[in-house]
């Protein structure tokens, strides 16, 4: 590699990536950086330096409810997401199931149809059938479009492991549910651990449902968020994205020490 | 129980949830997008595609997901190259580059742009600054910006599409390719671009998808005088509401992109979802 | 311990048949070898008398016990696999462990006995603690194979488990099988496509071929007296030649297609059509003297010896010579066989 590329190319190729990097961080960079302004209006670079805004995002309302209602949904989403998605994932990959194909695409279509379209399918078919939004339809929702996620892991990390060690187990003298506890569902644990932060990250940032599926008390908080842009953004919705950075930055560390990041990036 | 019952019970809960909050829902929209006081109508339809004020919304929806998917392309390619060619050091920090956004609410990094591309925000600043555009210059609330905002939000898929397929390619192909003489340029054009081009094909459907239908991004960064078709939905669903209208809009937006999607899906047999 | 008997088992996939009514008995402690090429249905009928694969046709018993449709978690039996198929999440102590765990056999402390046990027998008392992913490929056969022994199970099974290894661990583990049957006696059946593993190991070898029983034996009946041509040729890869048998002047003589003639042992009492089953081995080359003119086209250097490929009478013949016998590609040269060497193959 490194006598095969021209110099220029290479020359070229770090001013490239270094390009790249400016695209795909500056709104990052320059939402952290307003958050610790000190002035009344967003501005960047920020003049001065205070952490008033985050001491009033802490202290503000629709911010900490607005946060705690994303946090609940999305544990909610983690959990139903992981648990229905690694068992479905498990019964496609074993494809006994008649038409043992076509699962997969079934599994994994919510991930081809847009948010939007489901978004406003939901909405209407639940205020038609039952009235007003609740939060758990909200997660619902939400759970159906991390479950593609979930699938797709566990179904990667079965594909590799080793296709006889179940009849192994049975040599062995486990019964259905020794086999599916003791020897699949460990097999399974990478793939559901990587779907579970998927589903996390999803719901918790998740916008579009949330846009359409809000109410009156169920406001996530990128819709707090989407809202005080339409409307007032001030240098506290910098804060509060910050926050939701940090909180990002953080799954990718668990992530990297947990899965290896460059393996959960193929996924 | 058999091996059969067993499988079903663990699919149950994912194909009942999927069923009453997935299928369902979608035919409840279905059903309403051709619905009228007096039974079944395509009213809704014949009203978006008469208007030029909408056909003008689809026409900008299209040219504007096609500009962002290609512009993706663009700079998804070579970036997943260089992500397979550098060492792992470099390539893990490189990841953190494409997953941090990707990670990120996309509410979040609109709001980033927006404080880039305002009047007073450090991109205009600068144009203005070397004298490269007039004093009345804006970014915000035009197409340009529309553009810059979707690319960042959607790089990073058409990057991962990429980079998935090219990690799985062979590397003594290349070297191969350079022993009967091929230079580095020739080798990426006719060994690598080939063999990479399901990943492009994948992200290239994938950007557009999502770039047609998504709402957030151009609402907040062209406002309410760019209109694209998916924001246009969600104001017949909010400020004026006509739901049989957004129904029909919705409807059209999905069979646009299933237009799109159907020649794909059927070369790879429906094998990549 | 305990024996094995086949009934007529047939088995087909799809309506293919794959098994065309095998019957066998295999006897309390008997080392079998179910020998064949790859698609011969040795697997499948080891998967049979697992019960990880039903019967179409015919019936399983293990020691006098109708077993043939009892699941295989239920049949006291234990099967070592081609990939070890070790539970990657468990330690060795673990995987060792886990039948154990799932028969219930013994408490916590009888079962940790139990393991320390199996593991010394197969030498890797050390290891107990790692993962799989960390032993070598020898290792990890190791500890499949103290999984298997460790419930000290009716029946062993072993699908082809030596062929990942390289030349010099499969010949280690082939002495350590041996001793651990002579010590345990465990009635085995042994599945693999290698005749010499077959030969050394086994006390009855089965030759399968397109699901039936070709032959069977002890390995030196396999060996010795193959009864088709299709065993001949497969124990020992012997040339086989087509010829006439017909009464010479000082006994009778195979004619070749040419006319060439070889001399058979006077005992032999096939005439007419025929096929010669010639080992290898058996065959001496010297550039004069009697016996049929062959001309040489390869000489294939093995180290300790030569393989020469040949023709004679338009057939391909190949001989192993020492490696002090060289020949030029194109020689002509004289093939002697000790008549008692050669056999007749009728048809």
């Amino acid at each position: 590699m490194v006598k095969a590329v021209p110099f220029w190319l290479r020359v070229l190729a770090g001013v490239f990536l270094a390009f790249t990097a400016l695209l795909l961080l500056a709104p990052l960079v320059v939402v952290v950086g307003v958050s610790v302004s000190e002035s009344q209006f967003i501005a960047f670079p920020p003049n001065g330096l205070s952490l008033r805004w985050y001491s009033q995002v802490l202290s503000s309302n629709a911010y900490l409810n607005a946060g705690w209602i994303s946090l609940q949904i999305a544990l909610l989403v983690t959990v139903l997401a992981t648990l229905i998605g690694g068992a479905a994932a498990i019964a496609i990959h074993r494809r006994q199931l008649p038409f043992s194909e076509l699962w997969a695409t079934v599994f994994l279509s919510p991930l081809v149809l847009p948010t939007i379209i489901y978004a406003i399918g939901m909405l209407m078919f639940w205020s038609a059938a039952f009235g007003p939004v609740n939060p758990v339809v909200l997660a619902l929702s939400h759970t159906v479009i991390a479950l593609p996620y979930v699938v797709r892991t566990t179904l990667a990390v079965l594909s590799e492991s080793n296709p006889y060690l179940e009849e192994a187990a049975r040599t062995m003298g486990a019964n259905r549910l020794q086999r599916l506890w003791f020897v699949v569902v460990p097999q399974c644990v990478p793939g559901l651990a990587a779907g579970a932060f998927f589903a996390f990250n999803i719901s918790f940032d998740e916008a579009v449902l949330s846009l359409f599926l809000r109410g009156p008390n169920l406001t996530t908080l990128p819709v707090q968020i989407y809202g005080q842009l339409e409307f007032s953004p001030d240098p506290s919705v910098a804060a509060v994205s910050t926050i939701m950075i940090a909180l990002t930055i953080a799954l990718i560390v668990i992530i990297d020490r947990m899965l290896g990041l460059t393996k959960f990036a193929s996924a | 129980m058999n091996d059969r019952t067993e499988n079903l019970l663990l699919a149950l809960p994912g194909l009942l949830l999927l069923a009453l909050a997935f299928l369902l829902p979608i035919g409840q929209m279905l059903a309403l997008s051709i619905s009228g006081p007096d039974g079944p109508t395509l009213d809704h339809f014949v009203r978006f595609l008469s208007d030029p004020y909408y056909l003008g919304v689809l026409w900008r929806t299209v040219r504007l997901s096609f500009l962002i998917t290609l512009i993706c392309g663009a700079i998804g390619f070579p970036l997943a190259y260089i992500m397979t060619k550098v060492g792992p050091r470099l390539r893990l920090w490189l990841v953190v580059m494409v997953i941090l956004p990707l990670m990120t609410s996309v509410v979040v990094r609109t709001f980033g742009w927006m404080v880039l591309l305002s009047r007073s925000g450090l991109i205009p600043q600068m144009l203005r600054d070397f004298d490269l555009v007039g004093r009345n210059f804006a970014l915000m609330q035009t197409e340009i910006a529309i553009v810059v905002g979707m690319v960042q939000v959607l790089l990073p898929f058409m990057t991962l599409s990429i980079l998935g397929v090219l990690t799985r390619i062979d590397g003594r192909l290349e070297e191969a390719a350079r022993t009967m003489g091929c230079s580095f340029l020739q080798t990426v054009r006719t060994v690598v671009l080939p063999l990479a081009l399901p990943g492009i094909v994948a992200g290239s459907l994938l950007c557009f998808t999502l770039s047609a239908s998504s709402f957030v991004t151009p609402n907040l960064l062209g406002g309410s005088r760019i209109q694209v078709l998916a924001a246009s939905i969600y104001r017949s669903v909010t400020s004026a509401p006509d739901w049989p209208f957004a129904a029909a809009q919705a409807v059209i937006l999905f069979v646009g992109i299933l237009l799109v999607l159907l020649p794909y899906i059927k070369l790879t047999g429906g094998k990549n979802g | 311990m305990a024996e094995v008997r086949l009934q007529t088992i047939r088995k087909s996939f799809n309506k293919t048949a794959v098994l065309h009514g095998i019957s066998l008995d295999i006897r309390s402690g008997e080392f079998i070898s179910l020998l064949g090429a790859s698609g011969c249905g040795k697997t499948t009928l080891l998967r049979i008398v697992a019960g990880l694969e039903g019967v179409t046709e015919g019936r399983v018993e293990i020691d006098g016990r109708d077993v043939t449709s009892l699941a295989p978690e239920k049949r006291d039996i234990a099967m070592m696999f081609q990939s070890y198929a070790l539970l990657p999440h468990l330690s060795v102590a673990e995987n060792v462990r886990f039948p154990l765990r799932m028969r219930g056999i013994g408490n916590r402390d009888e079962q940790a006995e139990k393991v320390r046990a199996a593991l010394e027998t197969v030498q890797l008392g050390h290891l107990a603690e790692r993962k799989p992913r960390q032993l070598s490929g020898g290792q990890q056969q190791r500890v499949a194979l103290a999984r298997a022994i460790v419930s000290n199970p009716k029946v062993l099974l072993l699908d082809e488990p030596l062929s990942n290894l390289d030349a010099r661990l499969r010949e280690d583990m082939q002495v350590e099988l041996i001793e651990i049957h002579r010590r345990l006696a465990l009635t085995t059946i042994f599945v693999t496509h290698d005749q010499e593993e077959a030969l050394s190991l086994s006390d009855r070898i089965v030759l399968l071929n397109a699901g039936r029983i070709e032959q069977q034996g002890t390995p030196d009946e396999i060996y010795n007296q193959p009864a088709t041509s299709f065993a001949s040729n497969f124990i020992g890869s012997a040339n086989l030649v087509p010829a006439e048998i017909v009464d010479g002047p000082q006994g009778p003589v195979a004619r070749l297609g040419d006319g060439q003639e070889l001399a058979l042992a006077t005992g032999e009492t096939a005439r007419g059509t025929a096929t010669l089953a010639i080992r290898q081995e058996d065959l001496s080359l010297t550039t004069s003297g009697a016996g049929p003119a062959a001309k040489i086209r390869t000489r294939v250097f093995l180290g300790a010896r030569n393989r020469y490929v040949m023709t004679l009478a338009g057939e391909t013949l190949r001989a192993l010579t020492p490696n002090d016998v060289v020949l030029a590609d194109g020689a002509e040269v004289r093939l002697t066989v000790e008549p008692a060497r050669i056999r007749v193959i009728r048809g």
